[in-house]
């Protein structure tokens, strides 16, 4: 039980906003191929249990547990789906091990949304269909409920938000597999459509095609394999209240506990200086800072600041997505934190090129399921 | 590359097309029926009361989420409350550019902990402010069904 768990190969498709070259099996398949190569594995020899992560409806296929184990060499081995995060696979497949039933693990998720013809009303059926589906709004409507709101109260202003996403598409521009890399200026903002006031399209993640495969091991693996793993030193994962008639609109409580959670178990005292970078979810521009004020990564008086005087950029203070977050790179609804997570993993490794932060040692990794949702998961990364 | 071979040609590249025909039914539960009935039959926003934690729900629940209390205390409150939110929705379901955009409120009514969702009528989005008072137009009553779309929507007021 007191072996730890490091992960020990990574793999990744490029993210773009259509693939019609390959099925979403194909995806995976290449993203795996990477990983296990990366890990130096055979799938079919060595892994022991594999986690998938993925949602029907997004796939448009039922029972979609039934379609993943061929492509990423998991027939006749365990494999499951959740209905959750990538991160929230990370959790699964860490508490597997920890069993000592399993030596690896590997974690899945993918996504294809350029063959959701109808994403906004796949969306709104995540809606209550009894006091919420039947007002007939497109989600999005929460985002500008919730930006509104969180914008009033703590003083950060729409600017400060547009600051996050010209950060995070700038940074894009130096991640080799980004598919939203663009160089913006506030002013681009000005004249940008309004989706849900004060939310405009450049507030919102687009979509992008992708997989990402982790391969997990424990201690005594890593040690026989002699790999140099990035250990997973904290793990934590929560659920908020996800009515929209009684959730907190700014302070996200259960994002604060999954970190709580994290943070104990990966003994950090003081998340600001004891942590290197974060990648956390920026689905929605706002949604960076609500994230880093619940983290506790900056100033809870006004989280706007951190934008205003580049504490978040890459050579700033406290870098976040230096990746360049979902804004950059593309949102992938389930395979969102995964992302977040291959790219933390570069950067401990020191594989992020021009986007590399020096001495980065320890990393918070944040995932958020999207609309409407309040469910969290939290991963903190040791070199 | 995993793949020693991709398509080269967009033309290649054949989609099939597909639908899910899911429809469902939905029940709303104990206090669900109690909360649609009441606003059916008078009109009146019916909320349940925690007395662990004073929390007043609306709509109401049987249960409390922050201390799972068994509710069964039914309490009215008032159908006007203030503004704790608002968003002017210009896309649709489908994805579209809405010709005529939806305004949207979280409306706190007075006497309940929680806020509901609604839509906001006989104003602009340029009028709105956070905390500004609004009040329930419900449908005339041999209209209404039973459910939340009995409120045509809530309306600015000095009440």
């Amino acid at each position: 039980m007191s072996d730890r768990v490091g992960i020990i190969g990574i793999g990744a498709t490029q993210f773009r906003s259509i693939t019609p070259d390959v099925s979403y099996k194909e995806l995976m398949f290449e993203a795996a191929v990477k990983a296990y190569d990366d890990a130096g594995i055979n799938p079919r020899k060595d892994v022991d249990t594999f986690v998938t992560c993925a949602e029907d409806y997004i796939e448009g296929t039922s029972i979609f547990d039934e379609y993943v184990p061929d492509q990423i060499g998991a027939a006749l081995k365990p494999v499951h789906t959740i209905g959750g995060d990538g991160l929230h696979g990370i959790a699964t497949a860490f508490l597997q091990l920890k069993t000592g039933r399993f030596d690896i693990a590997v974690v899945e998720a993918h996504c294809k949304p350029s063959n959701m013809l109808t994403p906004d009303g796949i969306e709104a059926c995540g809606q209550d269909p009894i006091y919420n589906r039947p007002l007939k709004l497109n989600t999005h409507f929460i985002a500008g409920l919730e930006m509104n709101r969180f914008c009033y109260e703590t003083g950060v202003t729409y600017d400060q938000c547009a600051k996050v996403v010209i950060k995070n598409r700038r940074n894009a521009l130096n991640n080799p597999i980004a598919g939203r890399a663009a160089k913006l200026k506030l002013n681009d903002f000005k004249y940008a459509e309004s989706v849900s006031c004060p939310l405009t399209e450049l507030d919102i993640a687009q979509p992008a095609d992708g997989a990402v495969v982790i391969v997990l091991a424990n201690e005594s693996k890593v040690r026989a394999l002699k790999k140099e793993p990035i250990w997973v030193s904290g793990i934590g994962w929560c659920n908020g209240t996800a009515t929209l008639e009684s959730r907190d609109w700014v302070y996200l409580n259960y994002v604060t506990k999954a970190a709580e959670m994290a943070y104990k178990m990966a003994g950090i005292a003081d998340p600001q200086k004891d942590i290197s970078f974060a990648e956390i979810d920026d689905r929605y521009s706002y949604k960076e800072l609500q994230h880093l004020m619940a983290l506790k990564l900056c100033c809870s008086c006004n989280p706007g600041q951190c934008v205003d005087n580049g504490r978040t950029e890459i050579n700033g203070e406290f870098p976040v997505n230096p990746s360049g977050g979902a804004l950059g790179m593309g949102y992938m609804y389930e395979a969102t934190g995964l992302a977040r997570l291959y790219c933390a993993v570069e950067q401990l490794r020191g594989n992020a090129g021009k986007n590399q932060i020096k001495n980065a040692k320890t990393a918070l990794v944040q995932g958020w399921r999207g609309l409407p949702t309040t469910s969290t998961a939290v991963t903190i990364l040791n070199a | 590359m995993a793949m020693k071979e991709r398509l080269t040609k967009a033309d290649e590249a054949k989609p099939w097309y597909g639908e899910l025909p899911v429809e469902s039914l939905y029940t709303a539960g104990i206090a669900g029926e109690k909360f649609f009935r009441s606003i059916q039959e008078k009109g009146v926003f019916l909320g349940s009361k925690c007395h662990k934690c004073n929390m007043v729900y609306v709509p109401p629940k049987i249960y409390c989420e922050q201390d799972f209390e068994k509710l069964e205390d039914y309490v009215e409150v008032a159908d006007c409350g203030s503004l704790e939110s608002f968003t002017c929705v210009h896309i649709g379901l489908d994805g579209k550019r809405l010709l005529e955009p939806m305004i949207v409120g979280l409306i706190n009514l007075d006497g309940a902990s929680t806020s509901i969702v609604h839509m906001l009528g006989e104003t602009t989005v340029e009028e709105l402010c956070m905390g500004m008072r609004v009040c329930a137009v419900f449908k005339p009553k041999n209209k209404r069904e039973g459910a939340i779309t009995d409120i045509l929507y809530f309306k600015p007021t000095k009440q």
